[in-house]
């Protein structure tokens, strides 16, 4: 694990890319949304169908889950693919796949915590919410489903510019369009988007930043569509690395 | 005792059939050579033996410990070449002392010591295949298969390979090396070449 972190983080590309991107996201946010109130809709039986928050501090938990999906979902597709003909070599030396998966997996585990902590406090600083840990928890999941995502992708495709667009194009069209709150409460097709893997980790961390309304089902919704895909992912690994 | 014994291996990709019909065996101490035109299934017989690819028919069989060079240099990137030694010494299951104790005597016999904690994309391509040969030799294999090994190696690194591959064979070591142009034939216990898929 500590080799895969050695690699990842020697390239300044990947330091830069986590703390700027939340931070040019939250600022433009900061920057350009106002104060007005918008209706939005939360996945919690207790919650109201619609209530009524600022549009900036609205945008500034959609931006975030936006940012930690994509930062998320990039590195681990980044970790399965990069030196993929290495790690078959050690393979070929005695390694077991399921050795490489489970350092890629704890250095990914560790990524996506750092990440959480890192935005949920950047989206504190720029506005204040009550309960910090739930949204952590909350971006946390975020990047527990996009992380598995990510793995699932670089299983199985072999290009980086094929798995960057597949990654993309699902950032984009469901954290970063149909999961936004404000899109949600008034989508025509709600059944359609709680089938999207931003849906239960996206409610959790909105749930938790405007309500203090329990988010246990959320929670585990989004664990097991996150353990769906990894197990997906696995499978797909464990099938590409091993020796014929 | 045989180290490696191919057997009626038949391999294609789509509609090209690569490799037809390739059979041979090495026993413990003996160096082998296989030649061939660019394209005519080295690198895929190679790729066969260690397990990267599967055969359409025919059967491999393999005793002991195996050593790859590949052809271009497969290491990570952006680790040292020591940390590189490392990772796979992991991977090989030699103990740190051990694993030392080789990697001491690879870069002292390959005249490396002084690359040893830089970046391997920082090396030069010559120094970088110097590394990608030592890794598959830190283990002392039983069964040592190089593809091209010595692409882009100076004449005194070119003269040491072949010192160090006659030493490992001494020491009862199956070397298979595999190389669109092979020199010194006359160390060779045999070599073989490839054509339309069989093996001359």
């Amino acid at each position: 694990m500590l080799m895969t972190f050695r690699m990842l983080f020697r390239q300044t590309i990947v330091l830069i890319l986590i703390f700027t991107i939340p931070l040019v996201f939250l600022s433009v946010v900061q920057l350009t949304s106002s104060e007005n109130l918008l209706p939005i809709s939360l996945a919690s039986t207790a919650a109201p169908k619609v209530l009524f928050f600022p549009e900036l501090r609205i945008s500034l938990v959609y931006m975030a889950i936006a940012s930690c999906a994509f930062l998320v979902a990039f590195l681990s597709l980044y970790l399965v693919q990069q030196n993929h003909k290495t790690n078959k070599r050690l393979i070929t030396c005695g390694y077991h796949p399921i050795e490489l998966m489970l350092s890629i997996l704890f250095a990914l585990l560790i990524i996506i915590v750092s990440i959480a902590v890192y935005i949920g406090i950047l989206i504190f600083l720029f506005d204040s919410f009550e309960r910090f840990t739930g949204i952590v928890v909350g971006l946390a999941l975020v990047g527990f489903v996009y992380g598995c995502y990510g793995l699932l992708i670089g299983s199985l495709v072999k290009r980086e510019l094929e798995g960057i667009l597949l990654v993309l194009l699902l950032v984009n069209i469901d954290v970063g369009w149909l999961q936004n709150p404000v899109f949600y409460a008034q989508s025509a097709n709600q059944e359609f988007i709680k089938f999207l893997p931003g849906y239960y980790p996206s409610q959790s961390t909105v749930i938790h930043a405007f309500t203090d309304f329990s988010t246990v089902n959320v929670n585990f919704s989004a664990f097991l569509y996150g353990i769906s895909l990894l197990i997906f992912a696995l499978l797909l690994f464990l099938n590409k690395m091993r020796l014929r | 005792m045989y180290i490696l014994q191919v057997d009626h291996i038949k391999k294609s990709f789509g509609k090209n059939n690569v490799l037809e019909d390739i059979s041979f065996s090495l026993s413990a101490g003996t160096l082998t050579g296989i030649t061939g035109e660019n394209g005519c299934g080295k690198t895929t017989l190679l790729k066969l033996i260690t397990g990267h690819y599967k055969a359409d028919s025919g059967s491999i069989n393999k005793s002991g410990q195996l050593g790859y060079c590949p052809q271009e240099c497969i290491l990570f990137p952006h680790l040292t070449a020591r940390e590189n030694f490392n990772y796979f010494a992991v991977a090989y299951g030699l103990s740190m002392s051990d694993a030392d104790r080789q990697m001491s005597h690879l870069l002292s016999c390959f005249n490396f010591e002084k690359y040893i904690d830089y970046k391997v994309n920082t090396l030069s391509s010559g120094t970088q295949q110097k590394l990608n040969l030592c890794i598959a030799l830190l283990h002392q294999p039983d069964l040592l298969v190089l593809d091209e090994p010595y692409n882009g190696f100076d004449w005194n690194t070119y003269t040491k390979f072949w010192e160090y591959s006659l030493e490992l064979k001494d020491k009862g070591c199956a070397i298979l090396v595999v190389a669109h142009l092979l020199t010194n034939t006359d160390i060779f216990d045999a070599i073989y070449n490839i054509e339309n898929g069989l093996m001359k």
